[in-house]
């Protein structure tokens, strides 16, 4: 009987271990992609055979990238726009999921509940009106604008996240501080912040991620190239009918690394955020 | 307890958020100088060169009327991106000046009042020594006047492998029957196909497809723009002819009916096809990139059909919107583009991508050295544009976005439907397109 167990918990962990592995090709597998093409010549690329590794690796795609377009130019503005972008939202979200886990006040479920909803308008339906309203705001083709644009959609999110977690600080430690003279936003600060540090993990990870990633507002906004980020700048790989596709997959390779690095920094408090969160929020 | 309480934390809270959006007081740029500039989006061309021609005559331009560099907005904006952008832009009321338009844009664009009259300047072109080619004009007309400024045409010849054609010892075909037994004799499948017929849900399907049927007599739409006729005897027999190339002599991928626009360049470019039916950036591709293959392409009219050979064009136009505060610079920029001298070094640093509307350009050695591009000419002066013998409107732009002719196309390929049943839906798809546009 207990080899009988044994013989199945070995089982399980082999398909484990296989569907792990399953796993993890399916994702590492656009990543070697990416990175084995951006080192194959032109020829190798249009070749009949599509080769599994550069034969002839050579960095021309690399050279080409950073000689003859302003790639650094949009690594910088996707970096001030995601770093800008998760501050702000880190601000807004705290003092927001504050008000509505703590604070009692006309509305405050409509606001919550509304909060959902705003996430979940796709932004192919914004991006008119919003449009409209950045002109208006004359913050078309700058900074500011698209990290105000993102805020449309990160606040929300970081709000909805926060706003669970907080709720599952208890209040008595908070109504401790409050006794001892603290303040509300001391006692946010002081007490409910240093333990929510998984959450405001979780929050930084996806409202730098998401403003990383976003094409749609970015193309829309944004038309030079002081501004321009790097999604948008991806897609002038493309002319007509043609892919560039040695620069495009290196731009692209390079483009992944910020939120990797993010990812590995935040690691240990995201995988823990994301779990409380689930149950708590 | 401190004197903080909940109000403060709230007063806190729209205090950061007027902090936020404070920038917009502090930016103020885009909308508050966009009243003293000239803003023009620039479509990449296929050449760097190109791309930095077109930017110092923006520059130069804008010096000569006066303005400063500040007072000059030049984006590049990636031509897939274009379309998104342009109808936001529209749509708050703050589109570029002037804009670069493929085909059935002008029309489209024009149709609902957002583009300048620009007949005055395409009246100058004309008076030009020999003039301009006639075939760009049915892009650009919209109720006798003109709305775009032609600013090049764009042949779909059939890129050719000369080497296979010279090893095989044949010539090229000049006619569809022949061209299916020129193709068996040239190609080795899998490796490599004869024909990379487009076949996909993308708009080079339309583009092959029709260009394939007007050979037999066929066409989508009469030149009233009203008559759809895509279910004709002709099309059908044109339908066949690909449904045999295809089934029966296999002369062309069955991959080919997955392709998106770029598929037939790839299969050309990686040599597993022997022909394929393209605007001349293949070529231009080849130009920088791969000039041994350069070197044995040839550029050919397409074979001919019981009707004849009919050529492909499309026509790229410059536009200009209403809605911007100074049209006459528009307007200035668009003719100093066009002024024979500064379009002729755009033109030539494509490196034949473009071929140019002035009729006295095809006169210089660019033009007249390279043996390829000799039946460019004859192409540009006979060509017709996709929705023959219709001109490139609003509705024939539908029908080439919404991929009605690759739907027809693929349920005769892929769902062996009848090619007359097949045409007959397709009529009636393009009859509702069609008829709803004649209403508005």
């Amino acid at each position: 009987m207990v080899r009988t167990t044994s013989g199945s918990r070995r089982l399980l962990k082999w398909v484990g271990n296989g569907l792990l592995v399953v796993l993890l090709v399916w994702t590492l597998l656009p990543f070697y992609w990416m990175i084995a093409t951006s080192l194959k010549a032109d020829r190798e690329i249009y070749g009949f055979e599509a080769t599994l590794y550069p034969h002839r690796p050579t960095l021309a795609a690399y050279g080409r990238l950073f000689s003859t377009t302003p790639f650094m130019k949009y690594v910088r503005n996707s970096t001030i726009i995601a770093v800008g972008n998760t501050l702000l939202s880190l601000a807004f979200g705290c003092l927001g999921a504050y008000a509505l886990a703590r604070l009692r006040f006309p509305g405050r479920s409509l606001i919550a509940r509304g909060l959902v909803v705003t996430y979940l308008v796709p932004p192919a339906l914004l991006f008119i009106p919003l449009f409209a309203v950045m002109s208006t705001l004359r913050l078309i083709d700058t900074h500011q604008g698209l990290i105000l644009a993102y805020l449309s959609f990160s606040v929300p999110f970081s709000t909805w996240l926060l706003m669970g977690y907080f709720r599952s600080v208890p209040l008595e430690l908070e109504e401790a501080a409050l006794v001892d003279g603290c303040s509300r936003l001391g006692s946010l600060i002081r007490v409910i912040l240093p333990m929510s540090l998984p959450a405001l993990a979780v929050v930084t990870f996806f409202s730098f991620t998401q403003s990383w990633n976003e094409f749609l507002y970015a193309n829309v906004f944004v038309n030079s190239v002081e501004v321009r980020t790097i999604t948008t700048g991806l897609s002038l790989f493309i002319v007509e009918d043609v892919f560039f596709w040695g620069p495009m997959m290196g731009a692209s390779f390079l483009s992944t690394l910020p939120p990797l690095i993010m990812y590995l920094i935040f690691q240990r408090w995201v995988v823990k955020g994301l779990t409380l969160g689930a149950v708590k929020g | 307890m401190s004197s903080i309480n909940r109000r403060d934390v709230l007063k806190l809270a729209g205090a950061a958020g007027v902090a936020a959006t404070s920038p917009w007081w502090l930016v103020g740029k885009s909308q508050a100088q966009r009243a003293k500039k000239l803003v023009y989006w620039h479509l990449p061309n296929f050449t760097p060169l190109a791309d930095q021609i077109q930017k110092e005559q923006v520059y130069e331009f804008a010096k000569q009327a006066g303005l400063k560099e500040a007072e000059v907005e030049y984006a590049v904006v990636a031509n897939e991106q274009a379309t998104a952008k342009l109808a936001a832009s529209i749509e708050a009321g703050n589109p570029p000046d002037v804009i670069r338009l493929y085909e059935s844009n002008v029309q489209f664009y024009g149709s609902q009042g957002h583009l300048l009259d620009v007949t005055d300047l395409v009246a100058k072109m004309r008076r030009e020594p020999k003039g301009i080619f006639e075939t760009s004009m049915t892009a650009v007309m919209y109720k006798g006047r003109a709305l775009g400024v032609p600013l090049a045409v764009n042949p779909w010849p059939v890129h050719a492998r000369l080497d296979l054609l010279e090893q095989a010892k044949v010539e090229y075909p000049k006619t569809w029957d022949e061209f299916i037994e020129v193709s068996k004799k040239i190609q080795s499948p899998p490796r490599l196909f004869a024909f990379g017929m487009c076949l996909g849900l993308v708009e080079d399907t339309t583009d092959n497809v029709m260009n394939l049927l007007w050979c037999y007599g066929g066409k989508m739409v009469e030149a009233d723009n009203k008559t759809v006729v895509m279910n004709s005897p002709a099309n059908v027999a044109g339908v066949k002819v690909i449904e045999a190339m295809f089934k029966t002599h296999k002369i062309i991928p069955q991959g080919a009916i997955s392709w998106d626009n770029s598929g037939n360049n790839k299969a050309y470019q990686s040599k597993q096809a022997a022909f394929v039916m393209n605007p001349s950036s293949i070529y231009a591709y080849l130009d920088s990139n791969d000039k041994d293959l350069q070197k044995v392409t040839g550029l050919f009219p397409v074979p001919a059909g019981p009707k004849g050979s009919v050529a492909q064009i499309d026509t790229w136009s410059y536009g200009a919107f209403k809605k911007n505060p100074y049209p006459d610079l528009a307007r200035g920029l668009i003719d100093y583009f066009m002024q024979p001298a500064n379009y002729d070094r755009i033109i030539q640093s494509t490196g034949g991508r473009w071929v140019p509307v002035y009729k006295r350009l095809f006169d210089s050695p660019f033009w007249r050295e390279k043996t390829e591009f000799k039946h460019f000419i004859h192409m540009a002066e006979t060509g017709v544009p996709v929705s023959h013998a219709g001109a490139p409107t609003a509705a024939a732009g539908e029908v080439l976005n919404t991929h009605v002719i690759p739907k027809m196309i693929q349920r005769v390929l892929v769902e062996n439907w009848d090619a007359a049943k097949a045409l007959e839906e397709c009529d009636k798809r393009i009859v509702e397109i069609y008829a709803r546009y004649n209403k508005a």
